[in-house]
C-alpha cells in the first residue's frame, strides 16, 4: 500500500527513507515490547517474574487469554483509530493542532451516553419498560456510538457540507458548546448519571474483552481500506483549495468523505474506551516531527504511533498505582500536556 | 481551428462588484501575456478561465464545450493553472510536490508509472530544481518555491497552462530563464502548449507573442506587443508612468516614465 | 397540694426555657468555632446525611432550606432546594435569614457566606465515628445534647439486630461491594466498608487501598470475593466483564442488588446507617438460604 501512495515510486531520497524505516522499526518494537508489559501488568503491577509464574499457574487462560490479552490489545486498536483520525484530522484542516474531536464527535458521545445513564436511572416511569429494554440492549457502547456520529452530522448540516473548514470548525465548536450544555443540565436534572458521566469523560481501557475487539478490528481495517484511496487527496490539499481544485478534485465531496472516515474512527474509539485526550492529537504530531512524509506513510505512521501511545498509556494506568488504576485519560492527558509545554518551550527558545 | 479556450462576454461578480465586465477572447497557441494595473481584474479572469470561478455572465469554451458542464476530472487534462499567492503548507519534499502533479493525469487511484516519474524529472530540470528533490518545501525561499509550484504545474503535461505571476519572486537571470521556457514551451514542434502568464514584469511581458491589456474588468487591447496600438493601450492604462520605444534590433523595450523635476 | 405542683411546673418550664435560651457553642470539624445566642430556629441544610442528622434528632421543623439532594424525610420536598456542594444559591439562601448553615467539610465555595454573616457549621461524614460525631455536635447545637447520644444508640441497636440476622454460614465471607461503574470499591475503611464489618462480613478490598480505590478489574477476578454487591442496575452487566464470569459471587449466583432507593441509603452516612444495614442482612439472609452447599 505505501509504495502506490508514494508518487514517485523509487525515487526517494536516501535520508528521507532512512528517517521513515527508522520510525517504523521502532514503532514495531514498541508494540511488541508494550504487548509484552501489557500482558505482564496484572493487579500487582509489571512484573516478567510474575508473568512467568502466571503462565504457569491454573489461571493463565484467565488472566492472560481473557483479561490482559483483550485488553492490551483493545487499547492498541483504540490508539490506532484516534491515531489515524488525528492524522485526517490535521490533514484536513491543514493545522497540526487539530484533533479528531473537534468536529463534535467527542460532545455527541457524551450526551448520548449521559442520556441514556439518565433515563435509565429515572427508571421506568419516564422511558416505559419497552424503552428501557431497547435502552439495555443498545447499552453505553451503542449510545456512544450513536451519539458521536450524530454530533458529527449535526456540525456538517450547521456547516451546510465539507466545503469549507473554517465553517466545519465554528459548527463544531457551536455543537460542541450545545451538547455540553445539555450533557450539564441532564445531570442536575438525574445526578446519579454524574459518575457515569465523569467515568466516560476520563476514558477507560479496563473492561475491554474480545467481542470489542473484534469490532475495533474490523473498523479499522475497514477505514485503513477506505483512507488509502484518499491519502493523495489529502497531499493535494496542502497546495492550498483552488491548487488542489484544478487538480481535478471534487473538494467537497473528497472533504465530506474524509470527514465521514475521521467520525467513523473516533465514534468507533469513543463508544468503547470513552474520551481519550490527547491521542489523536499527538501521534501525528510525534510522527511529523520523526520522519515527515505524504499522507500515505503519515497515516498509517500515526495509526500505528496512536497504537503505541494508548498501549503504553494503559501499561501506565495499571502499573503505576496497583493495584489500583488511575483512569487512561488521565494517563494520556497528563503526557500529551507534557509533550505540548515542551513543544511550546521549544518554540520560544528558537 | 477551434480555440483550445475562450471566453464570451464573460462576467464575474465578486462580493457585489462587478470584476469582469463582458470579456471576449480566444487562447489558440503562443505565449500569451495579460497585463494591467493592480485590481484590473487578471487574477479573477485567469480563475474563471480555469474554471475556478463560477462566471455570473456569459460563458468559458473549453475546446467549443461549456467549461461549466466538463467535470473537474476532465478540465485537468486539459488545463493546469499555478496560483498566485502560494497556499502552501510546505511538508512535502520537493519531489512529492512536483509528483503531486501527475494528479491530474492518473487521478487518486492511479498507480505511477515510468512515464510519471519521467514527466516529474523533466519538469524540474527545466524549471531548474533538480537537485532539490529531497528538500522541504518549507526550507526553501519565496523564489525556490515559486519555481517548485510552477514545476508542479508543468509535470500535468496539460496542453493549456494558466500562470498567474510565475516570476515575481524571482531574480533577473531566472526571470529571463523563465522567458526562454515559455517561449519554448508554447513553439515546442512534439508538444506545443498555450501558455497564458498574468505578469506585473513589462520588460518581460513585451517577449510574448500576444499581449492582453486588460483594465477595470475590460479588455483594452489584444494583439502582439510590436503593435502600435497595443502599445498605446499599454501606456494609457498604466496611467502614463511608463514609456515604450524600440530597441536596436527592433522590439519593444519599456522603461518607467520618471519626469526630471 | 396543687400550689406545689404548679410552682415545680413553673420552675421545670423556667429551667427548660432557660436551658433552651442557653447561647451554644461548638467547634466544627475543620476547627473553626462557632457561638450562637441561643440554639439555631431556622437551619439550612447542604448536605443529606446532615439533613437525615437534624431531622432524626427533632428538629426537622426547624429546617427551612437543603440542598438539591436531601430527600429524607419525605417533609423536606416542601423546602426551597438551594443547590449543592459547589453551586449553593447564595441569594436565595440569604434570603431565608438562617440562623446557621450546615455543610460538608468538602464545601469550597462558602466564603461568601462567611464574608455576609451567615454562620457555617462545617462536619465531615465519611465514616461510622463521623456520623456519631455529627449527631453529637448536632444535638448540642440544637440545645438538646442528650438526642444524640440516644439517636446513636438507637443505631447501634439497629446494627447489632441485623449482625444478628446474617447467617452462619456467610459469616465472615468475603464481600466485594461496587460503587458505580469504573469499577470503584467499597474498602474496609468506608463507612460501607465498617458497616460490612459490623456485621460480621470480611472485605475483598483490603484498607491500606483506601476508602474508595479505583481498581484493575482483574485485582477483583483474582480477590475472588464470594459475594458480590452493588446497584441492582448495574449487576446484569458483571458477568460480560472479561474474565468476571470466573468470580464466584457471579457463578454461584450470590449477589446482593439494591434498587436505587436502597443503594442511596446505603452510599449515604447518615443517622439511616442502621438501616442499610438492615437492608444488607436482608440481602444476606436470602441468600443464605441456598448457601448452605
Amino acid at each position: 500500500m505505501n509504495r502506490s501512495l508514494a508518487l514517485g515510486g523509487g525515487a526517494l531520497d536516501g535520508a528521507d527513507t532512512r528517517r521513515r524505516r527508522r520510525l517504523a522499526v521502532g514503532l514495531v518494537l514498541v508494540l511488541l515490547l508494550g504487548g509484552l508489559a501489557g500482558l505482564a501488568t496484572g493487579s500487582d503491577g509489571l512484573s516478567l517474574r510474575a508473568l512467568w509464574a502466571d503462565l504457569q499457574g491454573p489461571d493463565t487462560l484467565l488472566l492472560i487469554g481473557h483479561i490482559r490479552a483483550p485488553r492490551t490489545l483493545g487499547a492498541a486498536l483504540v490508539g490506532a483509530l484516534l491515531g489515524l483520525a488525528g492524522a485526517l484530522a490535521q490533514g484536513l484542516f491543514r493545522n497540526p493542532l487539530a484533533d479528531p474531536y473537534l468536529l463534535g464527535s467527542a460532545a455527541g458521545a457524551g450526551l448520548g451516553v449521559v442520556l441514556v445513564l439518565a433515563a435509565a436511572s429515572a427508571g421506568g416511569a419516564a422511558v416505559g419498560l419497552a424503552g428501557l429494554a431497547w435502552l439495555e440492549r443498545l447499552g453505553l457502547v451503542g449510545a456512544a456510538f450513536v451519539g458521536a456520529l450524530g454530533g458529527v452530522a449535526l456540525t456538517l448540516s450547521l456547516a451546510r457540507g465539507a466545503a469549507h473548514t473554517l465553517r466545519l470548525l465554528l459548527a463544531g465548536v457551536v455543537v460542541g458548546v450545545m451538547a455540553g450544555a445539555v450533557s450539564d443540565l441532564l445531570t442536575v436534572a438525574a445526578p446519579e448519571a454524574l459518575r457515569g458521566k465523569q467515568a466516560f469523560l476520563l476514558g477507560s481501557t479496563s473492561f475491554l474483552g474480545w467481542p470489542a475487539l473484534a469490532l475495533l478490528a474490523v473498523g479499522l481495517l475497514l477505514l485503513l481500506t477506505v483512507v488509502g484511496r484518499f491519502a493523495r487527496a489529502l497531499d493535494a490539499l496542502t497546495l492550498g483549495d483552488d491548487s488542489a481544485a484544478s487538480l481535478g478534485l471534487d473538494l467537497p465531496r473528497l472533504r465530506l468523505v474524509l470527514v465521514l472516515v475521521l467520525s467513523a474512527a473516533t465514534a468507533l474509539a469513543v463508544s468503547q474506551a470513552g474520551l481519550v485526550a490527547f491521542v489523536g492529537l499527538v501521534a501525528p504530531h510525534l510522527v511529523r516531527r520523526a520522519a515527515p512524509g505524504p499522507h500515505g506513510w503519515l497515516v498509517l505512521a500515526s495509526t500505528a504511533m496512536g497504537a503505541a501511545l494508548l498501549m503504553l498509556a494503559d501499561v501506565l494506568s495499571r502499573a503505576l498505582v496497583a493495584p489500583q488504576e488511575l483512569p487512561v485519560g488521565v494517563v494520556t492527558g497528563v503526557l500529551g500536556g507534557a509533550y505540548l509545554v515542551w513543544l511550546l518551550k521549544q518554540r520560544g527558545a528558537r | 481551428m477551434r480555440p483550445a479556450l475562450a471566453a464570451e462576454a464573460l462576467r464575474v461578480r465578486l462580493g457585489g462588484h462587478e470584476v469582469l465586465r463582458g470579456i471576449t477572447l480566444a487562447l489558440g497557441g503562443g505565449w500569451t501575456a495579460l497585463v494591467g494595473p493592480n485590481g484590473a481584474g487578471k487574477s479573477t479572469l485567469l480563475r474563471a478561465l480555469a474554471g475556478l470561478q463560477t462566471p455570473s455572465g456569459g460563458t468559458v469554451r473549453l475546446q467549443g464545450r461549456d467549461l461549466a458542464g466538463v467535470s473537474a476530472a476532465e478540465r485537468a487534462h486539459h488545463i493546469a493553472w499555478l496560483a498566485q499567492l502560494g497556499d502552501v503548507t510546505g511538508e512535502l519534499s520537493v519531489r512529492e510536490t512536483v509528483a503531486l502533479g501527475r494528479i491530474a493525469r492518473l487521478g487518486l487511484l492511479g498507480t505511477p508509472g515510468p512515464a510519471d516519474g519521467a514527466a516529474v524529472a523533466q519538469a524540474m530540470a527545466l524549471t531548474e530544481c533538480r537537485d532539490w528533490g529531497a528538500r522541504r518545501l518549507h526550507e526553501l525561499s519565496g523564489g525556490e518555491r515559486q519555481r517548485v509550484l510552477l514545476a508542479r504545474v508543468l509535470a500535468t503535461e496539460a496542453p493549456l497552462l494558466l500562470l498567474d505571476e510565475p516570476t515575481t519572486h524571482l531574480d533577473a537571470p531566472h526571470q529571463r530563464a523563465l522567458a526562454r521556457l515559455f517561449r519554448r514551451l508554447a513553439h515546442d514542434t512534439a508538444a506545443p502548449r498555450s501558455v497564458l502568464t498574468v505578469l506585473h514584469d513589462l520588460p518581460i511581458a513585451l517577449r510574448a507573442d500576444r499581449l492582453l491589456v486588460l483594465d477595470a474588468g475590460t479588455l483594452q487591447a489584444d494583439g502582439p506587443p510590436s503593435d502600435p496600438g497595443v502599445q498605446a493601450a499599454l501606456a494609457r492604462v498604466f496611467g502614463h508612468a511608463i514609456h515604450i520605444d524600440t530597441d536596436a534590433a527592433g522590439r519593444p523595450r519599456v522603461a518607467l516614465a520618471l519626469d526630471d523635476d | 397540694m396543687r400550689r406545689w405542683f404548679c410552682t415545680w411546673l413553673g420552675g421545670l418550664l423556667l429551667a427548660s426555657g432557660a436551658a433552651l435560651a442557653q447561647p451554644v457553642e461548638v467547634h466544627d470539624d475543620l476547627g473553626q468555632a462557632l457561638r450562637l445566642e441561643r440554639p439555631p430556629q431556622r437551619i439550612v441544610s447542604l448536605l443529606p446525611s446532615l439533613t437525615e442528622s437534624v431531622a432524626a434528632l427533632g428538629a426537622g421543623a426547624r429546617l427551612v432550606g437543603v440542598d438539591r439532594y436531601s430527600n429524607w424525610p419525605p417533609e423536606v420536598a416542601a423546602l426551597p432546594r438551594l443547590g449543592g456542594i459547589d453551586d449553593a444559591q447564595i441569594e436565595a439562601l440569604v434570603r431565608l435569614k438562617p440562623d446557621v448553615v450546615l455543610a460538608s467539610s468538602a464545601a469550597r465555595s462558602l466564603e461568601r457566606l462567611e464574608a455576609l454573616g451567615v454562620p457555617v457549621l462545617r462536619l465531615k461524614s465519611d465514616s461510622h465515628a463521623d456520623v456519631r460525631r455529627s449527631l453529637a455536635l448536632l444535638a448540642q447545637l440544637l440545645g438538646t445534647p442528650v438526642e444524640g447520644e440516644r439517636v446513636w444508640a438507637r443505631i447501634e441497636a439497629q446494627l447489632a439486630a441485623a449482625q444478628v440476622r446474617v447467617p452462619a454460614a456467610l459469616r465472615g465471607r468475603s464481600v466485594y461491594f461496587e460503587i458505580g461503574g469504573g469499577p470503584y470499591a467499597a474498602g474496609t475503611g468506608s463507612f460501607i466498608g465498617q458497616t460490612l464489618a459490623r456485621l460480621g462480613m470480611a472485605n475483598a478490598v483490603p484498607a491500606e487501598l483506601g476508602p474508595f480505590p479505583k481498581l484493575n478489574p482483574e485485582y477483583v477476578v483474582r480477590a475472588r470475593p464470594e459475594i458480590v454487591m452493588g446497584a441492582l442496575r448495574e449487576q446484569p452487566a458483571l458477568r460480560a466483564r472479561p474474565g468476571w464470569q470466573a468470580v464466584p459471587a457471579l457463578r454461584e449466583g450470590r449477589l446482593c442488588g439494591f434498587d436505587d432507593a436502597g443503594y442511596e441509603l446505603l452510599i449515604r452516612p447518615g443517622p439511616r446507617l442502621g438501616e442499610g444495614a438492615a437492608l444488607i442482612a436482608d440481602c444476606l439472609q436470602r441468600l443464605g438460604t441456598g448457601a448452605a452447599r
